[in-house]
């Protein structure tokens, strides 16, 4: 895949300077002090205890994985294709001495990288947020448990993340990819509560995995089981997409 | 004398019926090529082919013996090209958009890249945003972006869009200094006649899809007054068939 690192690092330059980033971080920090907030005075105004110290960066977690991270990873994916080929950026790109296979795989590389930043960014602020507010005995193992509930959310989004650019890939219009993505989310939010023996099936199922690992007796089988599930959407997903990718005409 | 440029039986058929047909040429290193023909003729569509932005139907495309089908990426290394409109990205400087293509090839540093920016009349704006530039310094930037690598083939359609008279005179003044000096080899695309005739050396006219005629300006100017005479000549001979 020559010319690979110079189409990775120009989409990790160009992913810098948009303003999505900007509203991103902005929104993930708004977020976790509003929660901190609404947290903070239901126990000092009623004397509930909703979440300690260290208990806080899952809770936000529990929301953010549903809200705000999809839909930025949303906006970001359908941006790099659907808004690269409608604005004819793509072309700049494309005519240059990389594969299309290279420039497929280094934007996928740089949507990764951003779920994974805006992941670690939310535990860093609800991290030092919740400790703040909320300073309580933690130990190291609930530590662990945070990186490891954050860390093992990045492959279920990524998952959502390469089927929204396989719309991308199909579809023109980014505002109709973007709603497609919507609808097909909460559809499967909803059968996946309808048919609950059947929500494996379901891609935003996936997304509660880090609670298998974070428990106190992980089931190391459905883990496994659901990783070669989420593993076999990706290959599958990214092969769609890129097919649809190398044999777009300009 | 090596052939830059090899097309081979080039066809491109879209879904309203129109395209390309079966277009063959071949251009010598060092020349400068006009490709002329009226609007809708064919001339984007053989030019995104031969750059990879799209795919043909059948034939080829060969650079420096690199087939663009089968081998893109070695293709690529030694064109640079200007498709339609000169794009860059708007929220990134001049500075940064040429660094961003300078990644692409190992010998491009800072040095070139001013080197560029001065060339084309944009190191004034180098810090300035490109969603502030008219269409004349995006064409500009454009033609930067192109000559960056110091490419062996220069495909650049309609490059004078949006230019200025000093800009046309410039950029007039670059293809044949590049043509001359470095052997650059051009392929250009544009109605500015009159420009075709005072830059290139071998003309080629497409109508309806399909090449017309092939020759040397030279031959073309002791047959006909003008470029346009021929021009119009050829359109006139293909529309009456």
């Amino acid at each position: 895949m020559e010319g690979f690192n110079a189409a990775f690092f120009n989409e990790l330059d160009k992913l810098r300077k948009k303003k999505k980033i900007f509203w991103a971080a902005l929104i993930s920090i708004l977020a976790v002090i509003i929660g901190q907030l609404a947290i903070t005075m239901i126990k000092n105004g009623f004397g509930l205890r909703v979440a300690g110290g260290l208990e806080f960066p899952i809770t936000v977690l529990s929301i953010f994985i549903y809200s705000i991270l999809p839909l930025f990873t949303a906006f970001v994916a359908i941006d790099m294709f659907c808004g690269e080929f409608s604005s004819n950026h793509m072309k700049i790109t494309l005519a240059r001495p990389v594969s299309r296979l290279g420039i497929f795989s280094a934007k996928i590389l740089n949507i990764g990288v951003f779920i994974l930043v805006n992941l670690g960014f939310v535990m860093v602020v609800s991290l030092v947020s919740g400790l703040i507010f909320n300073p309580s005995s933690g130990n190291l193992m609930s530590f662990i448990k945070i990186i490891l509930a954050y860390a093992s959310t990045m492959l279920p989004v990524f998952v959502l993340a390469l089927l929204i650019v396989f719309l991308s890939n199909l579809l023109k219009n980014g505002l109709a990819v973007f709603f497609l993505s919507v609808i097909l989310y909460v559809g499967m939010i909803f059968l996946s509560i309808v048919f609950s023996s059947y929500s494996s099936f379901f891609l935003t199922s996936m997304f509660d995995w880090y609670t298998l690992w974070i428990s106190d007796s992980p089931n190391y089988m459905k883990i496994t089981r659901q990783f070669l599930i989420m593993v076999g959407c990706s290959i599958m997903f990214f092969t769609a997409g890129y097919a649809l990718f190398d044999k777009k005409d300009l | 004398m090596e052939k830059a440029i090899v097309i081979d039986g080039l066809t491109k058929v879209y879904k309203n019926g129109r395209g390309i047909w079966d277009i063959s040429l071949e251009v010598d290193q060092g020349e400068i090529f006009g490709f002329l023909g009226p609007n809708g003729a064919g001339k984007t569509t053989a030019m995104k082919i031969m750059t990879g932005l799209m795919r043909a139907d059948s034939g080829d495309v060969r650079i420096f013996g690199a087939s663009i089908s089968q081998n893109y990426v070695q293709a690529m290394k030694h064109v640079g090209c200007l498709i339609e409109t000169a794009e860059s990205y708007p929220y990134l400087t001049a500075y940064e958009n040429l660094k961003l293509f300078s990644r692409y090839y190992p010998e491009v540093d800072d040095k070139r890249i001013e080197e560029c920016l001065q060339i084309t009349g944009m190191l004034k704006y180098k810090k300035e945003k490109a969603k502030r530039f008219s269409l004349g310094m995006k064409q500009r930037l454009g033609i930067a972006a192109a000559i960056l690598s110091r490419p062996r083939v220069l495909i650049l359609d309609e490059p004078l869009n949006g230019l200025d008279v000093e800009g046309m005179i410039e950029m007039r003044k670059l293809i044949k200094g590049l043509a001359g000096e470095d052997k650059t080899t051009f392929f250009i695309s544009s109605h500015l006649i009159h420009d075709v005739e005072l830059t290139c050396t071998k003309i080629g006219v497409i109508y309806g899809g399909r090449l017309t005629n092939v020759d040397d300006t030279r031959n073309i100017l002791s047959n006909y007054s003008t470029l346009e005479n021929f021009f119009i000549s050829e359109v006139d001979r293909n529309g009456r068939v």
